[in-house]
Parts: structure tokens; sequence; C-alpha cells
């Protein structure tokens, strides 16, 4: 085991490519694995000890459930974004936004892991999207997501998926690599990445030559900064064991990896000039109030109020459908516009992360164009509902003219 | 005498035949309320009441003739003499966001819809990201 | 305020100001800026920096007519140039419709904004040197005169402006007439890559780049070009400078290799601003900040060093009549800006540097009867003149996106023909015909007007906007000692400060080149088969000229420069190479108005590379 992740969630409160940033998970979780951590650091190399992610196939397999994951939490957010009247709210949605946009870099932080093992991301098909409303993609089910307007509802949600579930159960010796959060498999979306990272770590030092591409032309299919602009950290570039760890910091760090134990620890994790995880944020905006740094996890926020008006929202219809929009043709055409737009996302997305770069620029455009699409859906009243209309996030393939 | 939602849904109706925007687009800028103010506040008693009431008579009389309806419209609605030019002034919110020369809202310039018209968006909002201009619009 | 000593006190904020303060500062001096405009402006970080610029966009969208100042404050008592109070003048007529008085015979009409961050707030962010030959007018083209420095001399310094504003642009494409490969040097490249160009560009490129055009019997082939700008796009790993630091035993500013170069994103939000987003609306205001303003050259002050006092309105500098040192700055410091009521106060300090705009810092100087031995003050005022030509193109280009002008025609920027006419740069605009008849808004009112409505009208609006063509021709004034800043106590501010009075012409020289580009302009919407709607009106347009008996119209770039210039005597100069007074050893004047000539470069880069060599010659002096 590395020492990198070994220092990393023990040691220290912060990440160490970015000081700012907050890191959460201050033990390893409980899963078996830890068994697999020999006192010196290294991977144990008996058989009994063998990290549920053991193949390259299986390491293909998660990441690209990573992938899919990190996805299925944008548009819950976006609608809750987006519903926010002009001028209102301000601080939650500076605070969703930079949720989101950190959920978007580490969509493309797994893509480019997933290239460097010599995997091929896939974006671009029908049932890359969550059904709305459902389970996170192979979550343990303990709750629904939806597409929903701002509202406490909403926010207690955002903080369940966020949060982490109790300590992981004990599971059995059987089980396969893609299992993800199917009891008694991973609870949390910090685990998960765990099991990735320990994957990647066993997987390639069994390799002979290790797991990293060395090919010149699959080295260009990695996202870089110049590709990628206006959100949440830096973009790594995953070419050696050592950047894929880098980037699952990123991932961790940012909020998904906090441990069980949040609640109820005393550590003073906050302050102006940090960045701590999606949860306290989350929580900001549902106890209407920031954190202090004299704050701990424990005490909950006590610093200055935050204005939240939960009245100041567009009145957007839970969980809208297409067929919603069937006696008004000019508002589903808006609709299918904003599905198509969004499809047509995940199409550049893909053929970012399959060998074209350069094609992310293209669909940062269309991610501003799917934000006014979606807030011109909300000013559109669906008829004889008193509700508003939204975005349906359905895939939709442009008709060929 | 009409109620205040009658106006509103005549003013809806018209504005569609006057923009050549469809009703889903006016009502996606979020605007029409406060059009209908602008509108109420800014003509006379006179003008606002025989305005609605030709509108109502040009909507009913020709009903689902495009035709018909655009030679009323002509005719009887955009001559700047008619109900002191209140047709062109409901254009110019729409296109421009203006009343006259006075700017309704920092949202109104916003959502000017000339903007849309043109393929392009109001300087200094609604941007369309990096590098965006160096293609056709999407 | 006044226990602390201070080493320098500069007058502005702008970005001479903020560039000499900074430097100053990381060199461990204690600087004093006084800035006459609003405490909210000056806000550095976080929220309060967020909230002061959302109060200028939101004022920006609320205004009528968006001029360039159209979002910033215009205080009563400390009033900014404003291009909405240009009007034409009538014969022997004065105007006293705004913060200048033009007494003409045409009106000065260029603008610039007087509160902290300057007029960078609202700059178009071009960014390009100018051109060697540019220094030495009167010995190669027997025209204005020569500065007493080369573009070699400023070339260092160039490297640190482009480092500071953080340049976006390709080296390679920078083929300028007049220039050897050293002008940028073998292995040089720019902070960011180029900002994208437009497709607009691209459709108008394709029929003008190598285009043959005739002129006066010469024949001279187009080029369209990259414009390097002072905004974010994509950094460049080859760029190996990160920052600019004093070097206390060689006694010299250095640009350095350090971290790897990042770019500024914007003040409040190191996610927002970190590329151009392409909200096309540089001038007035950038609302992401991908744009570079002063206030992020001040953000990188040492701040312990640094103090802001704001609302303070330089109305002298203060001499010992014996030593002929400056002892003291005076200002008034209005409580609300709106009312006459304020205090007073003198800043001293071992150096001063007026850094409060070309035309403010030569009326400073002419109202405290400083640095004037040579009668030099105020005079030689000029910018560039801005010819336009429009006309609507058979394809559709899209106007109206990005930033305001991404490529430039630069064949006319210097050649044998300047010993007979001024050069020019013809940059292509990206904003269709918003400057020279306020569309699209002028469309729709037209459109109404001709009863159109409904689908005709937005399919009109679709037709015309989107073919909608806008040329620029940036021609150089030359120095004209009649083109001045005066004083007269008949013109005074609520605040008893005197308001700059303006004489102000366009001669010959400039004139022949308004006819010499009109006639390659004329060659262009050939080429392209645009459709001219170009007029130039006699009656309604403030500098309306006519040569050969054809008229021409001008209009301002921004771009204020020459009041107080540099030269090589105290009988032709104000300032000395080092940009310090001759008359004053403790007075550094900065900004545009120490330039002599100005080619064809928008000032800004040519001002901050000024200024870099001003602070180091002003630590040289305290370090002495």
């Amino acid at each position: 085991m590395s020492d990198l992740l070994n220092k990393t969630y023990t040691q220290t409160d912060t990440q160490p490519n970015n000081p700012k940033r907050q890191m959460l998970i201050k033990d390893l979780p409980a899963v078996p694995e830890i068994t697999l951590l020999t006192k010196s650091g290294g991977i144990a190399d008996d058989v009994s000890s063998e990290p549920m992610i053991k193949t390259l196939d299986d390491l293909k397999r998660n990441l690209q459930i990573a992938i899919e994951l990190e996805h299925s939490t944008i548009p819950p957010y976006l609608c809750a974004l987006y519903s926010i009247k002009e001028g209102t709210n301000a601080v939650a949605s500076t605070i969703i936004r930079s949720v989101v946009v950190e959920e978007m870099l580490h969509m493309v932080l797994a893509a480019n892991i997933l290239n460097a093992i010599g995997g091929e991301p896939v974006i671009n098909k029908k049932d890359f999207i969550p059904e709305y409303p459902g389970y996170l993609p192979g979550s343990d089910k303990a709750f629904i997501v939806g597409l929903e307007k701002f509202s406490e509802d909403s926010v207690n949600v955002f903080l369940k998926i966020e949060k982490p579930a109790p300590p992981l159960p004990k599971h059995e010796k059987n089980e396969t690599g893609n299992l993800l959060f199917a009891d008694p498999g991973y609870q949390t979306i910090g685990q998960f990445y765990m099991a990735i990272m320990l994957g990647i770590e066993y997987v390639n030092k069994h390799t002979k030559g290790g797991i990293f591409t060395n090919d010149p032309e699959r080295k260009k299919r990695q996202l870089t900064q110049e590709h990628y602009y206006g959100s949440g950290g830096m973009i790594v570039p995953v070419y050696s064991i050592e950047n894929a760890r880098e980037a699952i910091q990123e991932i961790v760090g940012q909020g998904e990896g906090i441990d069980d134990t949040i609640e109820d620890s005393d550590k003073k994790l906050f302050g102006q000039t940090t960045e701590y995880a999606h949860y306290f944020r989350f929580n900001e905006i549902l106890q209407k109030r920031m954190y202090a740094p004299t704050d701990t996890p424990k005490s909950g926020p006590t610093g200055e109020p935050i204005i939240v008006d939960w009245g100041e929202v567009h009145n957007m219809k839970t969980n809208p459908k297409l067929d919603d929009y069937r006696h008004q043709p000019d508002l589903l055409a808006k609709a299918r516009a904003f599905n198509m737009a969004y499809t047509q996302l995940l199409d550049q997305i893909h053929m970012a992360c399959n060998g074209a770069p350069e094609q992310l620029m293209k669909g940062m455009g269309l991610m501003y164009k799917l934000k006014y699409l979606a807030i011109e859906l909300m000013n559109i009243p669906i008829k004889g509902s008193g509700m508003m209309a939204g975005p349906t996030f359905e895939f939709e393939k442009p008709v060929a003219e | 005498m009409k109620t205040p939602t009658d106006h509103i849904t005549l003013f809806t109706e018209i504005s569609v035949w006057l923009t050549g925007f469809n009703e889903a687009e006016l009502l996606a800028t979020g605007m029409l309320d406060t059009y209908y103010q602008a509108l109420q506040a800014n003509s006379s008693q006179d003008d606002f009441s025989y305005f609605f009431k030709a509108v109502e008579i040009i909507l009913h009389q020709n009903r689902n003739d495009i035709a018909s309806t655009e030679k009323a419209i002509a005719s009887m609605l955009m001559p700047v003499s008619a109900y002191n030019g209140i047709a062109g002034s409901i254009i110019t919110m729409w296109y421009t966001g203006n009343w006259g020369n006075t700017v309704i809202s920092g949202q109104a310039y916003i959502q000017g819809l000339v903007w849309d018209a043109a393929q392009t968006h109001p300087p200094g909002a609604k941007q369309p990201g990096f590098g965006s201009w160096n293609m056709p619009p999407l | 305020m006044e226990s602390i000593q201070y080493d320098v006190v500069i007058v502005g904020s702008g970005i001479s100001g903020a560039v000499i303060a900074k430097t100053l500062t990381l060199a461990g001096k204690r600087v004093l800026i006084l800035e006459a405009g609003l405490e909210a402006g000056i806000a550095l970080e976080g929220e309060a920096a967020y909230n002061a610029y959302q109060n200028y966009l939101e004022t920006f969208y609320k205004a009528p007519a968006k001029a360039p100042n159209s979002p910033y404050p215009d205080l009563k008592d400390a009033p900014s140039i404003d291009v909405l109070d240009i009007v034409k003048l009538q014969p022997g007529k004065t105007s006293t419709k705004g913060y200048l008085v033009q007494k003409g015979p045409l009106p000065f009409a260029s603008d610039c904004v007087r509160g902290p961050g300057g007029t960078t707030l609202h700059w178009l962010g071009t960014t390009l040197r100018m051109l060697p030959n540019d220094f030495k007018m009167k010995s190669v083209y027997g025209q204005s005169i020569d500065w007493p420095i080369s573009y070699d001399d400023l070339k260092p310094y160039y490297q640190m402006a482009e480092l500071e504003i953080g340049v976006s642009g390709d080296v390679h494409d920078q083929n300028y007439p007049g220039i050897t490969p050293d002008f940028f040097g073998q292995q040089y490249v720019f902070p960011m890559k180029k900002i994208p160009q437009s497709y607009l560009d691209a459709v108008i490129s394709k029929k003008t780049n190598k285009l043959k055009v005739n002129l006066h019997g010469k024949t001279y082939q187009l080029s369209c070009i990259s414009t390097p700008q002072g905004r974010n796009s994509v950094p460049d790993t080859d760029y190996p400078y990160s920052k600019i630091v004093w070097n206390n035993r060689e006694k010299k500013l250095k640009i350095e290799h350090a971290d790897p170069y990042s770019n500024l994103p914007s003040l409040w939000d190191p996610y927002t601003g970190e590329r151009c987003e392409g909200n096309a609306s540089c001038v007035p205001i950038c609302p992401v900040q991908a744009k570079y303003n002063a206030l992020k050259t001040l953000k990188k002050a040492d701040q312990k060093n640094l103090n802001i006092l704001t609302k303070a309105v330089v109305s002298k500098v203060i001499i010992d009549d014996k030593t002929q040192q400056v002892t003291g700055i005076a200002y008034k410091r209005y409580t609300n800006p709106g009312e006459p009521e304020h205090t007073t106060g003198l800043a001293t300090a071992h150096v001063y540097v007026l850094a409060a705009s070309a035309i403010e810092n030569a009326k400073i100087l002419l109202a405290s009867d400083a640095a004037n031995s040579s009668d030099q003050v105020g005079r030689n005022l000029m910018g560039h003149l801005v010819m336009l030509t429009w006309g609507l193109s058979k394809e559709k280009v899209y106007p109206y996106r990005g930033p305001g002008s991404t490529t430039n025609i630069p064949t006319f920027r210097d050649g044998d023909f300047r010993s007979e006419h001024a050069a020019w740069i013809s940059p292509i605009d990206n904003w269709g015909w918003s400057w020279p008849v306020f569309s699209p808004g002028s469309d729709v009112s037209t459109a109404i007007a001709n009863g159109l409505f409904g689908k005709a009208l937005r399919t009109h609006i679709n037709e015309v906007v989107t073919r909608q063509v806008l040329l620029h021709f940036e021609v150089e004034q030359t120095p004209d000692p009649d083109n001045r800043v005066t004083i007269d106590p008949e013109y005074v501010d609520p605040l008893g400060n005197y308001k700059p009075v303006i004489n102000y012409n366009v001669g010959d020289y400039m004139l022949k080149a308004f006819e010499a580009a009109k006639i390659v302009s004329d060659q262009i919407f050939a080429a392209n088969d645009l459709e001219d709607h170009t007029v130039y009106n006699p009656v309604t347009d403030p500098d309306y000229v006519v040569y050969k008996g054809q008229g021409y119209t001008f209009r301002g770039a921004g771009h204020i420069v020459g009041t107080h210039r540099m030269g090589f005597t105290k009988q032709d100069s104000v300032v000395n190479k080092e940009q310090r007074c001759w008359d004053h050893s403790n007075l550094f004047l900065a900004g545009c108005g120490n330039m002599p000539t100005l080619g064809t470069s928008n000032p800004t880069l040519t001002m901050t590379a000024l200024a870099f060599s001003a602070a180091e010659n002003i630590l040289k002096q305290l370090e002495h």
C-alpha cells in the first residue's frame, strides 16, 4: 500500500497538493481490505488478502461506473441551481455551483484514469443517463434522487448524496469487483474510490510493466488544464500511478470521501480560505449559516447568517417528463431542444474522452446553452398544473435533416 | 369590463403576433408580467383600453386565419397614430427591454429578444463560453 | 495616515499607478496611492470585490446608452470624461456639456474612467507593441519627433508588460511591416495562447488576406493576423516567466523564471475568468474579469506596504521655490461625491508620481505651475482617430459574439507613405454596427417604423444583423503644440478644481490618411462583395472633416496621449527618458502623457512598459 494513501488519509487534514482543501477521510474505512495493509505500508502478497477489484477488466468496469456515478448527481444539482430566481439566494447558488463544477471535474478525472489504463469511457449511450427519480447508479437504494427545484427537501437529498452511510459491513469473500453499493458492498462514494485505488495498486503491481499505458497515441487521450476551465480545481492528466493517486485524492478530497465520523468530529476544519467538503457546504444552506473558523463538525455552523429564501424559486414540477408537455407543442419543442443539446453535450464529452480532447471546448459551450435553456423552461407554466416546466434530462438524438 | 387576467391573456396573444416569437419563447423570458405592467404604467387609460378592445376584435374576427389577422394588425395596430403607437412599443419592449429610451430593468435588457433573433446573446450576459465565437452559433 | 512615512506617493490607481505601486511595495518601499474615486471600487477580493463589480454590471444593464463609462460612477466631485458629452461644436463656440471644456474647432472624442482601476475597467484589451520606426518618426520620415529611447530600449519592459497584463497571442502570426526577426526574439512566446479568432474574421480573411490593393500608384498585399490581447486564454506551457523582481545588487528590474505561469482570474473567485467566456462586452465591462484590469495588479502588491486613500482628489503639487523639489501633494477629500463639502490634506514622501491620466496629469501640473519650463505641459494632445466603414455581407457572419476584435490588418502600420500621410491599423470588428449606428436597437426601431412586425420582423432582424461587418481604420495622430489642455479660472468643478479646457484639431497629415484608408476600404469591400452602408453625416457627426471635397467622420479610440512628453532636452519636453520631470528631480510622471508619438498601437501596453521602466528608475533613485 502506498505511503501516500496512508499519509493522506491518516495524518493530515488537508490535501498535500492543495493545502486549502480539507481532507476529510482521516482513517481508512473499515473495509476488510484494511488487512491488506502491512505495517510497512506495502501490500501483503498472500492470496487471502486480495482486494475486491483485482483484474484489469474489473478496474475498467468500476471506473466506468465511477464516471456514471459522478454524472448522475449533476442533473439534480443543476435543477436546484437553475430554479433559483435571478438575483436571489446568492450564497446558495454559489455553493451549489461550486459543487456541480467539482462533480464535472471528477467525471473527467475518472475518465482520465480509465484512459490511462487502456479503457474507453462510454458516455454517449441512452442508459448513461439515470432514470429520475431513481437511485444513484449501483447504490444501496437507501434514498431516491430526483430532479427537483431548490427546496429544503432537495437540499436534504443532496446532504444524503454527499453524506456517508454507516461503516461498511463485512462482505462475503466471493464478491466480484463490479459490486459497488449493493448490499453488502460499499455504501459510500469514498469507500468506492478507495476500493478503486486499492485495485489500481494491486493490479498495477501484479501486471508486468504496470497497467499505465506508454503509448504516445493513447497518452493524447488525456484531458488537461488546456481543455478545461472555470471549475473546481486542477485537472490531473494521468500517465502513471502517481497521477492516478493524485486524481483520486482530488476527487475524494473534495468531499465524497467524508467518513461517518463527520458529525461527531471535534476538529476545527473551517475557515474563510478553506474549501471544505460538499456535505458541509450543503449543510450551510440548510442551516442558513456559514461555518466559522472556530466551528467543528459537531458544533455545526455558527458563523455569518446566510439569506436563504425558499420562496424565490421557480416552481418547477418535480421530475418532469416530456409527456407532461404534450399539450403544449412550443414548450415541448423547447424541452426537446434542451434534451438534444444535453445529448449532444454527452457526445462531445464522449469524443473528448476518446481521443479528441479539443472537443471539450465545444462541450463547454453547450453547458452554457443548457443553462439558459433550463432557465427558460422554468419560466414556462405547465398549463393547468400550477407548476412550471423544467429540463427533463432525457436522451434524444437530433433527427437527421 | 375586462379583468386584468383577460387583458394579460390578450397581451400574451397579441405579443406573439407582434414579435414573431411563440408563446413559450415569450414566457421563457420571464418578463410577461413586467412588460404588461410597463405597458399599463406608460399608456393613457384610454389608449390602453381601446387598444385591447381592438386586439380582442382582431383576434376574434380573424380566428385561425394568419393572413387576415396580419392584415388587420398592419392596418389597425401598427400605424404610429394608432393608440399612440402601443403596438410598436410592445415590440420594442420584447425586443430590447426598453420603453422608449428607458431600460425597464436589468433583466429586461438581458432578456431582449433581438439577440435571439440575431442568433447571439446580449453583450455582458448569457455568455456562450470560451472560443464559441470561433464557430457559427450553436 | 499622517504618521506613516511614505517613500512614494502615487496619484491614481490605473494601470501605471498600479504597476509602479506593485513594483515598489514588493521591493519593500512604502507607498500611498491617492485615488479620486469611491472606496467601494478598490475592493480587491472576496465578497466586497464581487459586490462592487456586480454594481457596475447592474448599472451597465440599466444604462440606456451602453457607452464605455456607463457602468462606472460619474462623480460630481471627480468627474470623468464621457463620450456621451461630445457634441458638434459651432464655429467659435465652446461646449461645457461635460467635464471637458471643448473649445474646438473639433471636439476631442476620447474618454477615460476616473476611479479605482482606471480606464483598464473599460479598455478593449488590445496589446500591440509599437514598431521600431514609431520611435524615430523624425529621423526616418521627417515627421513629428523622435523618442529619446528606442524600441530596443523598451523591449525588456514590453516583456514585463506582457507578463503583468497576461497577454494571449500567437507570436508567429505577428508579422508587421518594417520589423526584423528579433522584434520579439527567436524563442519568445506570449504567456497564453491566442484568443480564438472569430468566425466573422475567418469569413472576411478568406478574401482579404493576401488581397492586393492599390494606393497612390503602389500595390500593397494585405494580411489578416490574430491580435494579441490582455484577456485570459489557455496558458502556454512554453512561456517561461512568472514574476518581475527588483534586483537591488544590479539595480535593475528582472523578469524571472519561477513557478509555471498561471493567469489571473477574477478578483473574487479563482474559477471565474480563467478564460474569456465570450460576453462580447469587453468595452464597457467584462463580467467575469477574464480581461485584465489594473486592480489585479494592485492585488499582487505587498499590501502591508501599500495604503490607498480613496475619495482623495488631487488639486496641486506643492513645490519648494528654492530647491524646486516637490514637498507634498495637496488633495481634497469629499465625503459625499455629489456635494462640495470636503476636507483638505497634504501627502508627503520622498518621491512623487502623477499617474492620473494624460489630461488630468497636465491639468494638475498647470494648476501647480509645475514642470513647465519648456511650456510643453498640456500640449501635443493626441489620440487615435477611428474612421469606420460598415457594410452588409452576402454570407451570414454572425457578429456580436466574442471579444471586440480578434483580427487586424497591419499592412499600413508602417511604410514610406508615412512621409506623406499617417499610418493606420485596421482591426476587424466583431460587434456589428453597434458603434456607428447603435445596432441592433436601431435596426429594430427602423423596422417597426417601416411597419414590420411578427415573423417578418424576426426574419428581417436575423437577415440584417447577422450580416453586419464593421472595419476600423485607426489613424495615428501626430503631435501638434496647439492641440492642448489648458486651465481657466472660469471653469472649475464643485470642489474648486480646474476642469480641463481643450483646444483640438486634426491636420492634413491625418486627413490624407483618411482619404488613403477609404481607398483601401473600398477595395476590401469590393473584394468581399460587401454592400456599403457607410454614412458620414456632416450635420450630426461631431468629428466630421472634409478633405479634397470628400467628407470623413472619425471617432475617439479612448486613447489620450502626449500632454507631458518625454524628450532629449529640457527645452522641448516635460520629462526626460527616465520619466522624471526635468524641473523637479523627485517628481515622476507616468502614463500615456509621456509618449512623444503614438504609432498605431493601442497605447496601454506601451504605457505599462513605460511604467515598469519608471518604477525601476524610482527604485534606483530611492536606493541611491
